[in-house]
């Protein structure tokens, strides 16, 4: 698929039972623009991997979705309503759940204080949430009155999986979740993401490992200086094409 | 000694409250303070108001004034002012803060006036109780004062440690930007936040009444006091802050049965006791490295942060290349606006020209601030008692030994560089806000201990110090004054283009990055220090001049503040704000009393405070601000391309590289025929 044809599929209507829609989507930081005309669409369910080298705008665009950065144009749907505007906290309560690339913890809570602010928009069942999280990643629970920032590295990760495991969102954007981890701790993030999916929740997933990101996604897009240059289906993606976009850094 | 020590608890505890509300706002909203005592005021002025004037009884004239007056005054500041405060530099942020401390007292005394008697009621009924404690005697407004401080820890500590309210405050100190992905409204919590905030000062402003007065004067004192407990805990540590205000108070106390404080040692030291504490603290930890600006945020929040035209990040070769151009628009302005003050000493009468004068002289003082704030990136708040020490030791020169007055003046100027050097050489392990509060202190001090004695105090009125004999009238004066002022805003204009001004915008930008590049800061901070000191004490000894008299007390730390906010209102790094501050702040007060009327003799110095809150939203100053307006009308008119009239980039912005709009709009193009012009500035990754 061409960078031509890929602009044409983007631009159609979206398709029923889409649950992200993005159309155009534009990001400026102050005087610079790092997102040009962005479109995706996420379907229910369903797992989009985002490919790009370093500053391509891949971050960017997941901070734009979750609206901790200002659209400068465009339009994103979120669950049948419009989001484009709306603040970060809305967007949490909508149901997405931006896991924020670099440990997204505050290092100057405890483990179980961390997961409390996690519960802070569930009115019920915050004590069944608690202790879902606690098993999933027992270390946790060993650890919940330690301060999230004395934490290694891969708790710290576990901490921000389980973060978005306990809450039952509908979409979860995970952000280099993989970066500086063990590959044994790699696993276990996309084994977390796994499990996402099987309990319903769509993922759009940022990631380093291309290789890795494509076996796991449905959808790919590949962004390359603020612009979609490729989008397909995730099987499509072969590694001709990806060492033609992201050079030699695709392995994995 | 019990006597001294519960007299000593007393006033400990309200050093206490302040010091603690610093600390939980600073470390909540990365803002310091420094209206916390116009805060205190308003809240304690309209307490008095309920229960003196309008006859309410205590329990609802407390209830009204702290559970609702003060935290929608707090609501309503942080909706105006403090939201738009959180990712600024620490010299916007202290800006901000002085221009509403500059601001708020006036204006609740233009609605409610201020009372012919200071001497308030507190929270205890009149006549006082008294009660017995082991032998000693406590009133009831020291019980109400010990009181106040229990609930404070207690409600304070429990509501932080034990609630979800105090949880979501602490996430939020943590990351604003993490805490609002939890779906926690950081707007609502700081909302929350700054309610508190202003009900603690309030607080504190009700229970210092009765025994300080109530006067912004001595809510001010308060506040300089409690910064020695907030220093001591490094800003950050609510019982260190705590622990220290109380031993604050005790040692002031108990010091007074060993030292009669009607002597005139006494009458130094107690004052000075916060400030030697403050002191102390500082110099151990800037010598143990420990005292650096608190990071505002978690790393998200700083990746999704964008750099804006703040005057200490901004560039100094402001406008790179069009320094040059023949018609440098820059230079245009400047020369229009000096050939207006030229032109303007003939077409006055004596008094509007005497005026004049001072604001010129005042407009040379306030260069030193540009030199040190606006090309340093230090926030130095002492630049007022170098003038002052230029004034008086220009004019003991003038006394003793007959000098002629400019030769005084510059060889005090002279004299006082090593201490500003020394100053800068001390505080260059010191973050920026460490900077602020140790050259307040400083300035405090020496205000404290030199210019308020004899001989220099002399009742108010300082010693003679003559114009020279060849410009004794105003005009003449002025244009002396004018003259220096242009010689000095040249000098700087080639310090910042000389190699020594890039060595210091890179030091401003990050100091680790110069020192990488073989940069020496402790040399470059140096020439800024010493030229610094050198002008505003030149500018001092101006000022004296065109008064004829040194008046010490218009060398006041807190007149300094007012100077540095209208300084910056205008524009920190520009030579033409300095001019344009220093001629407004003399005439408008009086241009106020005399064409529009008395009563509004206030609203000026209101209108130099929203200036300085201006700055939350207009960081690069009026002047440039107006400038830009100037050349995007200019470029309208005659047809020159505006790069981008929805993205205007401050001047000298880093990486300000705009995208082609022709490009940027249309989509089918590659990027790489982009290219370059997506480059993203410092402060913005992708």
């Amino acid at each position: 698929m061409t960078t031509s044809e890929s602009v044409s599929v983007q631009s159609e209507p979206a398709v029923s039972g889409s649950l992200l829609r993005v159309e155009n989507l534009a990001v400026r930081y102050g005087a610079a623009q790092s997102l040009f005309d962005v479109s995706i669409d996420v379907p229910v369910n369903s797992a989009l991997a985002v490919l790009g080298s370093n500053g391509a705008g891949k971050s960017t665009l997941a901070r734009a979705l979750s609206g901790l950065v200002p659209s400068s144009g465009g339009k994103v749907w979120f669950d049948g309503k419009d989001i484009t505007k709306a603040s970060p906290t809305k967007i949490r309560r909508a149901g997405l759940v931006h896991l924020p690339e670099g440990r997204g913890v505050f290092p100057g809570l405890t483990v179980l204080e961390n997961l409390r602010m996690a519960l802070s928009t569930q009115r019920t069942g915050k004590e069944e949430s608690l202790d879902h999280a606690f098993e999933l990643f027992p270390v946790l629970g060993q650890r919940r009155k330690q301060l999230a920032g004395t934490l290694s590295g891969g708790e710290q990760q576990m901490l921000s999986l389980a973060r978005a495991l306990m809450v039952s969102p509908k979409l979860v954007i995970a952000d280099e979740m993989s970066l500086g981890l063990a590959p044994k701790l790699v696993d276990l993030v996309f084994e977390s993401l796994a499990k996402m999916r099987e309990a319903g929740i769509a993922v759009l997933m940022i990631e380093q490992f291309a290789s890795r990101a494509l076996s796991f996604a449905d959808q790919a897009i590949i962004l390359q200086r603020g612009s979609v240059t490729w989008s397909g289906r995730a099987e499509d993606a072969g590694e001709e094409l990806l060492h033609a976009y992201l050079g030699g850094a695709t392995a994995a | 000694m019990l006597s001294y020590v519960l007299a000593g608890l007393g006033l400990g505890s309200i050093y206490a409250i302040a010091a603690g509300s610093l600390v939980i706002t600073y470390v909540a909203s990365g803002i310091f303070n420094l209206a916390f005592a116009a805060m205190a005021y308003s809240v304690a002025r309209f307490y008095y108001w309920l229960l003196v004037e309008e006859g309410w009884g205590i329990v609802p004239s407390a209830a009204v004034s702290l559970f609702v007056f003060a935290p929608a005054l707090g609501m309503f500041l942080y909706a105006v002012l403090f939201r738009h405060l959180r990712l600024r530099s620490t010299l916007i942020k202290l800006m901000a803060t002085v221009g509403l401390s500059v601001a708020l007292p006036p204006l609740i005394q233009l609605v409610l006036e201020q009372p012919t008697n200071t001497q308030a009621p507190g929270l205890a009924p009149r006549p006082l109780d008294v009660f017995k404690v082991f032998g000693s005697t406590i009133n009831a407004d020291q019980l109400a004062t010990y009181i106040g401080l229990v609930v404070v820890l207690v409600v304070g500590v429990g509501l932080l440690r034990f609630t979800s309210v105090g949880l979501k405050v602490r996430a939020l100190v943590d990351s604003e930007a993490l805490t609002s992905l939890s779906g926690t409204s950081p707007g609502k919590v700081s909302l929350g936040v700054w309610a508190a905030s202003v009900t603690l000062a309030g607080l504190a402003g009700i229970l210092l009444a009765p025994t300080q007065g109530l006067s912004v004067q001595s809510m001010t004192f308060l506040m300089s006091a409690a910064f020695a407990a907030v220093v001591a805990a490094k800003l950050r540590s609510l019982p260190l802050a705590v622990g220290v205000a109380l031993l604050m108070g005790v040692t002031t106390n108990v010091l007074e049965k060993y030292i009669d404080p009607s002597s005139t040692f006494g009458a130094v030291i107690k004052p000075a006791i916060p400030f030697i504490f403050m002191l102390l603290f500082l110099l151990y930890y800037a010598l143990r490295g420990q005292a650096g600006d608190l990071v505002a945020g978690g790393a998200l929040d700083r990746a999704i942060a964008t750099q804006g035209g703040d005057p200490s990040v901004v560039s100094a070769v402001a406008g790179g290349g069009s320094n040059r151009r023949f018609l440098n628009p820059g230079l245009l302005a400047g020369v229009i606006v000096i050939g207006i003050f030229a032109m303007l000493p003939g077409m006055l009468d004596k008094f509007w020209s005497g005026l004049l004068a001072g604001g010129v002289a005042l407009a040379i003082a306030l260069l030193s601030y540009t030199l040190v704030v606006g090309e340093g990136g230090m926030v130095w708040l002492s630049q007022i008692t170098f003038a002052g020490g230029g004034a008086v030791l220009s004019a003991e020169l003038v006394r003793n030994w007959g000098w002629e007055p400019l030769v005084a003046v510059l060889v005090a100027a002279v004299i006082i560089v090593p201490v500003g050097v020394v100053i800068g050489l001390l505080t260059i392990r010191l973050g920026n806000l460490y900077i602020a509060l140790v050259t307040l202190t400083f300035g405090s001090l020496i205000t404290t201990l030199v210019f308020r004695r004899d001989p220099y105090y002399n009742f108010g009125s300082g010693q003679p110090m003559p114009r020279p004999e060849y410009a004794t009238t105003n005009d003449d004066f002025t244009y002396l004054a004018l003259a220096v002022f242009c010689i000095l805003a040249i000098l700087i204009v080639n310090v910042r283009r000389s190699t020594a001004g890039l060595a210091m915008s890179a030091v401003r930008f990050s100091e680790s990055g110069a020192k990488t590049l073989g940069i020496s800061v402790v040399q470059t901070k140096v020439l800024v220090s010493g030229l610094a000191t050198f002008t505003a004490a030149v500018g001092g000894g101006f000022i004296a001049m065109n008064a004829g008299s040194t008046l010490p007390d218009s060398f006041d730390p807190a007149v300094g503040l007012v100077w540095l906010a209208v300084l910056v209102t205008m524009g920190a790094r520009s030579n033409i704000a300095a001019l344009i501050a220093g001629a407004l702040f003399v005439l408008m007060p009086q241009i106020f009393q005399i064409y529009i009327s008395t009563d509004l003799g206030d609203v000026p110095t209101i209108l130099f405070g929203l200036g300085a809150l201006g700055l939350a939203l207009h960081p690069e100053g009026t002047v440039v601000q107006v400038g830009n307006n100037i050349m995007s009308l200019y470029r309208k008119l005659f047809g020159r391309s505006d790069p981008d009239p929805e993205a205007p980039v401050p001047p000298g912005t880093p990486g300000a590289a705009l995208p082609d709009r022709d490009e940027a709009d249309n989509p089918l193009l590659t990027p790489t025929a982009r290219g370059g012009s997506a480059t993203i500035p410092a402060g913005g990754q992708a």
